[in-house]
C-alpha cells in the first residue's frame, strides 16, 4: 500500500497526537517465541520474534480483540504516534481509535508486523544465529499461512481466548481468511478487503517485475548484503513500479495531473525529473529504501504469489468448508491489483460452502489502496459489522 | 397493521423451517430479518445499493451488493429452498431470464407484485388518462425507474406459456389485508406466487 493515499487532517504539529479519537502516543512491544517453528515448506527457524502494538483493553471475558493484518508494506503500527514529532499516525489511524469504526474502547486491538517482515519481527534482515549474519537468502520461504500460525502464538500469548473479528485489506485480507480457515473457532468476524483467493497473472507478473529490479540490482549479491546496505536501487525501483499499481488513472491525474516542476527547480538533462508524478515516485522510492528490506521484499511478495486457496483445498468453497466466522467482504470498484470480481468470487464462495458471507463494494476512484479511504460509508459499514453481538450459527 | 406486514407473513407461511433462502432486492433486509427470526432460515440478500447492504450486515443478514443474476449464476441448481421475488419483480429489466435463473437456482420461487390490473389502476387510466400517481404508485413518469406493471393475468399466462407451476397463490383485496378470492385481476391489489418448476 502507499503512504499517503488520503492525507491526514492536519492538526497543529504539537497536539495532533492528542487528537479526540486518537489513541496517543503508543509503543510497539516484543513477543518472542522461545520453541523452534516449523514452516509449511518444512524448514525450522529456533524461535521468532513479533513486533506488535496492541491498543485498549483485553475484557474480562478475553473475547473482544480484534486483529488488525497489514499489507505488503506495512507494519504493526497501525494507530496512535509514536512521538509527538511524528509526521504521520499508523497507517489506520482513520478507522482504529476511541470512537472510531474499530472503537478501542471496546475492543483489545492487536496489529503486528508479520514473520518475513523487517519492521522488528524475524526475517530475512535478523541474524541467523547459526552464522551470526543476516539470515538473507537462507531464511525459510515463509506463506500466509506461517504467517497466520506466528501470529497465533502471539494472541495465544497475550491471552487472547477468542477473536471478534480479524480485519485487513490486500495482503492483509488475505491474513484474515487464513486466520478463519486455520483456526475457525477462535475467529468469530472477518473483514476482508480488497482482497483475493489467488493473485491473477497480472498481478504476479507485477511482483515479479519489482523481484527483478532488486535481484538484478548487482548490490543484492544473492541476498547477502549487511544491514543497511544492499540493492537500494532496485528496491527503490520495485517500489515506485509497485505503488503506481496501488493506484488508480483517475487518482493520479487528479493528485498530478501532467503538472511539471517548476523550471528553477528542473535540472539540466532531459531525463531529470520534469513531471510532478516523477518526482513523487522517486521520493516514495527513496523513502521506501529507508524503512524495507529488499529479502523481505522478495520473500513477501513470493508469498503473496504462491498464496493460493483454490489450489491448496480443491476449490474455495473447500477451503472454506471449515470457516465459522461470519464475513464480510468488501470491494472497491477501481482496484484494478485485486480488482471487485476477485472480491466477489470470495462472497460467491464463502455463500455457496453455507456460509454466513456478506459482500459490499464502493465506488472509488483511488485505485488498490480505497481500502485505507477516509469514507463515512466505509466507517458505517465496519462500524455495523463490529458492534452487533455475534449471532450464533442457524 | 402496515400494508408491509401482510405479504411477509405469508411469504412467511409458505416458508418451511431452517431452509435456505434468498431475497432478491432485499433492501434493508426486513423480510430476511423476519424469516431468520421466525423461522431460522439461513437467509441471503442481494440488493444493488451499498447503504442498504450496509443495514442488512448491521442486523446479521448476510446480503451481497450487486447483479441478482450474476449471483444467482454463481450458484449450483437448487442451491437455495427458496427464492424470494417480493416486489421487484416489475423493477426489472429482464423479469423472464431472472425468474428462470430463479426457478434454476431455487427449489421453489416467491413473487409478490402490486397488480396494476386493480380496477383503482385501470379507473385512473381511463378516465384520467394519465399514468397512474397514488401511494404505490409515488412517481411522476419522468421521475420513475424502467418499469413493468404487471397484472394478475399477464402473470398467470406467463407461467402456463412456460410450464411454470403455480404451488400457492395469494391474492390480497385493495388493502393488501383480505383475501381477494372473486375476481382478483379486477379486484385485488397485490398477489403473491410460489412456484416451481414443472
Amino acid at each position: 500500500m502507499t503512504d499517503d493515499v488520503e492525507a491526514a487532517p492536519t492538526a497543529p504539529a504539537a497536539a495532533r497526537h492528542l487528537a479526540p479519537g486518537d489513541v496517543g502516543l503508543v509503543a510497539p512491544r516484543d513477543y518472542t517465541h522461545a520453541a523452534d517453528f516449523t514452516f509449511r515448506g518444512g524448514q525450522v527457524l529456533p524461535g521468532f520474534t513479533l513486533r506488535y502494538e496492541t491498543y485498549g483493553e483485553l475484557n474480562a471475558a478475553r473475547d473482544n480483540a480484534i486483529v488488525i493484518c497489514h499489507a505488503l508494506s506495512g507494519d504493526h503500527h497501525c494507530a496512535g504516534w509514536h512521538s509527538p514529532d511524528d509526521r504521520k499516525p499508523g497507517w489506520w489511524n482513520n478507522l482504529i481509535g476511541p470512537g472510531k469504526a474499530v472503537d478501542t474502547r471496546r475492543f483489545f486491538v492487536v496489529c503486528a508486523n508479520v514473520l518475513g517482515g523487517c519492521q522488528g519481527s524475524t526475517g530475512p534482515s535478523s541474524p541467523n544465529p547459526a552464522t551470526g549474519r543476516p539470515y538473507g537468502a537462507a531464511f525459510p520461504p515463509v506463506t500466509i499461512p506461517d504467517m497466520v500460525r506466528a501470529q497465533r502464538r502471539l494472541l495465544d500469548h497475550l491471552g487472547v481466548a477468542a477473536v471478534h473479528a480479524v480485519i485487513g485489506g490486500s495482503m492483509g485480507g488475505m491474513l484474515a481468511l487464513q486466520f478463519a480457515i486455520e483456526y475457525p473457532r477462535l475467529v468469530r468476524r472477518v473483514l476482508a478487503m480488497a482482497t483475493t483467493g489467488r493473485e491473477s497473472a497480472q498481478a504476479i507478473a507485477f511482483n515479479e517485475v519489482g523481484r527483478q529490479a532488486i535481484m538484478q540490482d548487482p548490490a543484492w549479491n544473492r541476498g547477502d548484503y549487511a544491514a543497511g546496505e544492499g540493492p537500494r536501487v532496485g528496491l527503490a525501483i520495485a517500489r515506485m513500479m509497485a505503488h503506481i499499481t496501488y493506484l488508480s488513472d483517475a487518482s493520479m491525474d487528479r493528485k498530478f495531473g501532467r503538472r511539471k516542476r517548476r523550471a528553477a527547480e528542473a535540472e539540466a538533462s532531459a531525463f531529470d525529473v520534469q513531471f510532478e508524478v516523477e518526482g513523487y515516485l522517486r521520493h516514495q522510492g527513496q523513502s521506501f529504501i529507508n524503512r524495507f528490506d529488499a529479502n523481505t521484499y522478495l520473500y513477501i511478495t513470493r508469498a503473496l504469489d504462491q498464496f493460493d486457496l483454490e489450489e491448496a483445498a480443491g476449490s474455495l468453497e473447500a477451503a472454506f468448508a471449515p470457516v465459522e466466522a461470519e464475513t464480510l467482504i468488501v470491494g472497491f470498484t477501481s482496484d484494478w491489483l485485486f480488482p471487485p470480481e476477485q472480491n466477489r468470487a470470495l462472497a460467491f464462495a464463502l455463500l455457496r460452502a453455507g456460509k454466513r458471507a456478506s459482500y459490499a463494494e464502493l465506488a472509488t476512484d483511488l485505485g488498490h489502496d480505497s481500502f485505507l479511504l477516509e469514507s463515512e460509508e466505509l466507517y458505517a459499514l465496519v462500524r455495523g459489522f463490529l458492534d452487533r453481538p455475534a449471532t450464533p450459527v442457524p | 397493521m402496515e400494508k408491509r406486514t401482510v405479504d411477509m407473513q405469508i411469504i412467511g407461511d409458505w416458508v418451511e423451517p431452517g431452509t435456505r433462502v434468498l431475497d432478491l432486492g432485499c433492501g434493508q433486509g426486513d423480510l430476511l430479518a423476519y424469516l431468520m427470526q421466525t423461522k431460522g432460515v439461513a437467509a441471503v440478500g442481494v440488493d444493488l445499493d451499498f447503504s442498504r447492504i450496509a443495514a442488512c450486515v448491521r442486523r446479521g443478514v448476510s446480503a451481497y451488493q450487486g447483479d441478482m443474476t450474476t449471483l444467482m449464476r454463481a450458484f449450483p441448481e437448487r442451491h437455495f429452498d427458496r427464492v424470494i421475488c417480493s416486489r421487484t419483480v416489475q423493477e426489472l429489466a429482464e423479469p423472464k431470464a431472472v425468474i428462470l435463473e430463479a426457478l434454476r437456482v431455487g427449489r421453489a420461487l416467491t413473487v409478490g407484485f402490486v397488480n396494476h390490473g386493480f380496477w383503482k389502476n385501470r379507473m385512473a387510466m381511463l378516465l384520467g388518462g394519465r399514468k397512474v400517481r397514488n401511494e404505490v404508485y409515488t412517481t411522476a413518469w419522468f421521475e420513475s425507474r424502467p418499469a413493468n406493471p404487471v397484472t394478475i393475468a399477464d402473470f398467470e399466462d406467463f407461467c402456463a406459456a412456460l410450464g411454470i407451476r403455480v404451488t400457492h397463490r395469494a391474492h390480497l383485496a385493495g388493502n393488501w389485508r383480505d383475501p381477494c378470492p372473486f375476481l382478483p385481476n379486477l379486484l385485488a391489489g397485490y398477489a403473491l406466487y410460489d412456484l416451481t418448476r414443472a
